[in-house]
C-alpha cells in the first residue's frame, strides 16, 4: 500500500530527526534534524488527512518557530570551542536508553494487544479548514478562547521582560 | 483512474512545473529590459544566434551557458558542506513548489467531474503559499551561515529578519481578505472575484480590500528580498550579501529562485487582489455561453493585434545608422513572417472548432485555455510591477525597513482587520 509506505516513511525520518536533535553536537545540526521531524509530523497529520493541522505544523512549528531558533543559532555564530566538553555523553546515552527501554516495551506491548480494526478517512471533509473552524467555533469556543488568552498573556509577559532589562541598564 | 484523469493530472503538474521555470528566462529579460527602459538606455543588444536577438532573449541564453560552464567552486574555509550546498536548492525548490496551490483557471467540469486548475488540487490555497513562505528562510540562513563569511553572516541576518518580520504583516493583511472572501481556496477567492459590486464593477480584492492590497504587496516585495527591500545583497555594503561565496550554478540556483519566487508572488498577488484567472466583466458561465461568438472575436482580434505588433517591429528593430542590406530589417521581417505563420496557424484551429466540435466540452477547454492566458498576462504584469519598483526606488536604510514593518504596516493591518470585520458582521 502506498498509504503505508508513506507512514513508515515518515515514522522513520520523524524517529531519526528526534534522534539527531539528541546526538548531534552542532547546534545548528540538532536544530536541522528537529525541522526534519516536524516536516515528518506534518506529513503524518496529512496522512490522517487532518489538512488544517498538516498547514498549521508547516507554518507554525516548521516555519516560524523553528527558523526563528536556526536564526538565533546563526546570530549567536557558535564555535566548536565554544561547545562543553561531554566527556560522559555516552554514558548518558545508554543509561538513557536503558531507563527508557522498558517504557518502550510497554508501549510496544499495547499497540500489539490493541484489537485490529480496519481504518478509512472519514467523509465530509474531515480535518477540513471549514470544519475545524466550525467546530472549535461553535462547541470548543469557550475553550479555545482561554487558550489565546494564555497566549495573550504570555505575549505581554515577553514584552515586560524584554522591557524590564533594558530599564535597569 | 480513467485514462482523462491521469491526463489532466499530468498536464497540471507540468504547468505548475514548467511555466514558473520558463518565467525565469521572460523576467530575467524583462528585468534587463525594464532596466534600460527606465534608465534610457539600449539593454542586452548583442548577443544573437545567426543574426537573431529575439529582443534580447538569446542574452539568456548565453548567461546559462555561462553559469554552467564557470568553476564550481566550494571555499575550503566552508565546514557545513552539506548545508553549503543544500541552501540554493532549498531558495530554488520552495519557490517552485509554492506556486503548486494556485488556480490557473476556472475548475474544468468535463463529463459533469471538476478538475480544480492547479498543480496540486488541494483546498489548503493560501495556507499552502504561507507554509511554505515561511520555509524559504531556511535557504537563505543557512547559505548566510554556511557560507562562513562576515558578509554572507549579515546578509543573512538582514534577509532573515527581515522576511520573519514582513510574515507578520503579510499574514494579518491575508487575514482580512479571507474575512471577507470567507474561504482559503484560492479557486473560490478566485471564483468570488467574478462577481460584480453594483452590477458594474468587478469584484477584485484590490476594490474590495485596497489597504490590504497595498500592505500585501509590500510585504511581498520584501519577502523576495527585491529592492526596495534588498538590503541582504546591497552590494555597496555587504558585496553581495548572503550568497557572497557561491559560484556557477549555486550563484545560478539563487538567482532563478529570486524569479520563481517573484514569479509565484505575483501570481498569488493576482489571485488574492486582481481577480485571478477571471476575465473582468465575463464569468466563466457567461464565456462558457457565448463561445462561439468569443471565437469569431479572437479570430477577427489576432490579425489585428499581430498587424499593430509587426509594424511595431519593422519601425523598432532596425540599425541607428546607415547599414547596406541592414541585417536587423532582415531579422524583423522574418520576425513578421513567423508572426504571420503563427496568427495563420491559430486562426485555422479556431475554424475548425467552430465549425465541427463547438459546443459541449470544447467549449469549456477553449475557456480554460482563454483564462489561462488571462493569469498569465496579469501576472506578468505584476511582475512588470516588481521590475518597475526595482528600477525606481532607492533601497531603504535598514532601521528604515524594519520601522516600515513594524510601526506602520503592522498598526495598519491590524486596523485593516478591525475595520473590514465591523463592514462585513454589518452588511450580513
Amino acid at each position: 500500500m502506498f498509504a503505508d509506505g508513506l507512514f513508515i516513511g515518515f515514522a522513520v525520518l520523524a524517529v531519526l530527526g528526534a534522534v539527531g536533535l539528541v546526538l548531534f553536537r552542532h547546534p545548528m545540526n540538532g536544530a536541522m534534524s528537529f525541522v526534519v521531524t516536524l516536516i515528518s509530523l506534518a506529513g503524518l497529520y496529512a496522512l490522517l488527512s487532518a489538512k488544517l493541522i498538516f498547514a498549521l505544523q508547516l507554518i507554525v512549528y516548521a516555519g516560524a518557530i523553528m527558523s526563528l531558533i536556526v536564526f538565533i543559532i546563526m546570530f549567536l555564530n557558535i564555535q566548536p570551542g565554544d561547545l562543553p566538553q561531554e566527556e560522559t555523553k555516552l554514558f548518558y546515552v545508554l543509561g538513557g536508553g536503558i531507563v527508557v527501554l522498558p517504557i518502550g516495551l510497554f508501549l510496544a506491548k499495547i499497540v500489539k494487544s490493541l484489537p485490529e480494526h480496519s481504518t478509512e478517512i472519514l467523509g465530509n471533509n474531515f480535518g477540513g479548514v471549514k470544519e475545524v473552524g466550525l467546530l472549535l467555533f461553535r462547541d470548543w469556543l469557550i475553550p479555545f478562547e482561554i487558550v489565546s488568552i494564555l497566549l495573550l498573556v504570555s505575549l505581554v509577559g515577553a514584552v515586560i521582560l524584554a522591557g524590564k532589562r533594558g530599564t535597569t541598564k | 483512474m480513467s485514462q482523462l484523469d491521469i491526463l489532466l493530472l499530468v498536464l497540471r503538474v507540468a504547468f505548475g512545473a514548467f511555466v514558473p521555470l520558463c518565467f525565469i528566462a521572460v523576467l530575467v529579460w524583462m528585468e534587463r529590459r525594464g532596466a534600460a527602459f527606465f534608465q534610457d538606455r539600449s539593454g542586452p543588444n548583442r548577443a544573437n544566434i545567426c543574426g537573431f536577438r529575439a529582443g534580447g532573449l538569446v542574452q539568456n541564453l548565453a548567461d546559462a551557458v555561462k553559469l554552467i560552464t564557470k568553476e564550481d567552486i566550494i571555499p575550503d574555509h566552508i565546514k557545513h558542506k552539506f548545508y553549503f550546498v543544500l541552501a540554493p536548492v532549498i531558495v530554488f525548490c520552495i519557490a517552485l513548489v509554492s506556486f503548486a496551490a494556485v488556480p490557473f483557471a476556472d475548475a474544468l467540469i468535463i463529463n459533469g467531474k471538476e478538475y480544480l486548475m492547479q498543480a496540486i488540487p488541494t483546498d489548503l490555497g493560501i495556507l499552502w503559499f504561507l507554509a511554505l513562505a515561511g520555509f524559504a528562510v531556511y535557504g537563505i540562513i543557512l547559505a548566510g551561515w554556511s557560507s562562513h563569511n562576515k558578509y554572507g553572516v549579515l546578509g543573512g541576518l538582514r534577509a532573515a529578519a527581515q522576511v520573519i518580520s514582513y510574515e507578520i504583516p503579510m499574514g494579518l493583511a491575508i487575514i482580512s481578505a479571507l474575512v471577507v472572501y470567507g474561504t482559503v481556496n484560492l479557486t473560490e477567492i478566485a471564483q468570488y472575484q467574478g462577481q460584480l459590486l453594483f452590477g458594474f464593477i468587478p469584484m477584485w480584492g484590490v476594490v474590495l480590500q485596497p489597504l490590504g492590497a497595498i500592505i500585501f504587496i509590500v510585504a511581498a516585495f520584501a519577502e523576495a528580498n527585491r529592492t526596495p527591500f534588498d538590503l541582504a545583497e546591497g552590494e555597496s555594503e555587504l558585496v553581495a550579501g548572503f550568497h557572497v561565496e557561491y559560484s556557477s550554478m549555486k550563484f545560478g540556483m539563487f538567482f532563478m529562485g529570486e524569479y520563481v519566487a517573484m514569479f509565484t508572488s505575483s501570481a498569488i498577488i493576482v489571485t488574492l487582489y486582481f481577480g485571478g484567472y477571471q476575465i473582468p466583466w465575463f464569468s466563466t458561465e457567461t464565456l462558457v455561453n457565448n463561445a462561439r461568438a468569443i471565437t469569431v472575436l479572437l479570430m477577427l482580434l489576432t490579425p489585428a493585434f499581430a498587424w499593430v505588433f509587426a509594424l511595431w517591429m519593422a519601425k523598432n528593430n532596425k540599425s541607428h545608422y546607415d547599414r547596406p542590406n541592414d541585417p536587423r530589417v532582415r531579422e524583423a521581417q522574418i520576425y513578421t513572417k513567423i508572426l504571420w505563420g503563427v496568427v495563420a496557424a491559430l486562426e485555422i484551429v479556431l475554424f475548425i472548432y467552430l465549425i465541427t466540435v463547438s459546443g459541449g466540452v470544447a467549449d469549456r477547454i477553449l475557456v480554460t485555455l482563454l483564462q489561462i492566458v488571462t493569469f498569465l498576462v496579469k501576472t506578468t504584469l505584476m511582475c512588470f510591477v516588481y521590475v518597475w519598483v526595482r528600477w525606481t526606488l532607492p533601497r531603504f536604510r535598514y532601521d528604515q525597513l524594519q520601522k516600515l514593518g513594524w510601526q506602520t504596516l503592522l498598526p495598519l493591518s491590524l486596523l485593516n482587520i478591525f475595520v473590514t470585520s465591523a463592514i462585513v458582521v454589518a452588511l450580513s
